[in-house]
């Protein structure tokens, strides 16, 4: 039977070559990927943010600054905007004391259990807002919330919801007062200035301005 | 077809190859599954050479 077909479909060699090949190279694009994961969510240093290097996630010194967003044609997505000098509680911090405060600050967020209700960088809760531009949110900005503190600034305004939440009414799911000292609602303010200025893509994408101006509509394309 | 990089890192070639939807898939894609026929047409020629040969 010198002519008789053979079948490679049948052949456990090919099969188990395949198997090492698509293994072995997923391996490798795995690993390159998460190194070049670790090298794009560094933090950035103040000296890149003073020089203007873009970084996904910038300085901690960046609570000095005022945060805004605008859209990117070429991205297609709202990126964060980091302009000109805005200090946070009227103080300008140094590079280690911004460190410390922000470090403050995820302790509290951690501590305090906050995505137990909310969302924070797409981890947590639905229950609550979002939190991940929860420094850009209008309600902040528009003088609602200040005048419903009788606060002077959007900080001091925070500071203040979060010190007694319960004092606020703000919507029909009451945000708990969770017995926040002053100094901890401050870095929690400066925690949650510092992630608004992280580059997420677009996430969350109610947050855009576009889709304010869509009234709720999303801002796929 | 080639537009320069809009990402915010661009000096990755991860920024470079995922420019537009799937890009990056179907690069990553295209690199694993061609050496598969490579494997295949081998496979198929040692089997043949072994049928001659038996």
């Amino acid at each position: 039977m010198d002519d008789k077909k053979t079948s490679v479909w049948t052949s456990i060699r090919f099969w188990r070559r395949s198997a090492a090949w698509v293994t072995g190279m997923a391996v490798v694009l795995l690993m390159i990927l998460t190194f070049d994961t670790m090298k794009q969510v560094r933090m950035g240093t103040d000296e890149e943010l003073k020089h203007g290097i873009k970084r996904r996630v910038p300085s901690p010194t960046v609570i000095n600054y005022h945060i805004s967003y605008r859209y990117d044609e070429n991205r297609g997505v709202e990126v964060p905007v980091i302009g000109k000098k805005e200090l946070l509680f009227g103080k300008e911090y140094s590079p280690k004391e911004a460190q410390e405060l922000l470090h403050l600050g995820k302790l509290t967020f951690q501590a305090k259990d906050c995505i137990d209700c909310h969302t924070i960088l797409g981890n947590g809760s639905y229950y609550a807002p979002d939190l991940t531009k929860a420094w850009l949110d209008p309600k902040w900005n528009d003088g609602t919330m200040i005048s419903m503190t009788d606060s002077k600034t959007k900080e001091e305004a925070m500071v203040k919801f979060l010190m007694n939440p319960k004092d606020y009414r703000t919507h029909e799911r009451m945000m708990p007062n969770l017995g926040i000292t002053k100094k901890e609602a401050m870095a929690l303010v400066a925690f949650l200035k510092h992630t608004s200025a992280i580059d997420t893509n677009g996430f969350p994408r109610n947050f855009s301005q576009a889709s304010r101006r869509l009234e709720g509509g999303t801002n796929a394309r | 077809m080639f537009n320069s990089c809009t990402d915010i890192a661009c000096n990755n070639i991860f920024a470079w190859l995922n420019q537009g939807p799937l890009t990056l898939t179907i690069i990553l894609h295209t690199i694993i599954v061609l050496p598969m026929f490579f494997i295949y047409f081998q496979e198929k020629k040692r089997l043949t050479e072994d049928s001659k040969q038996s």
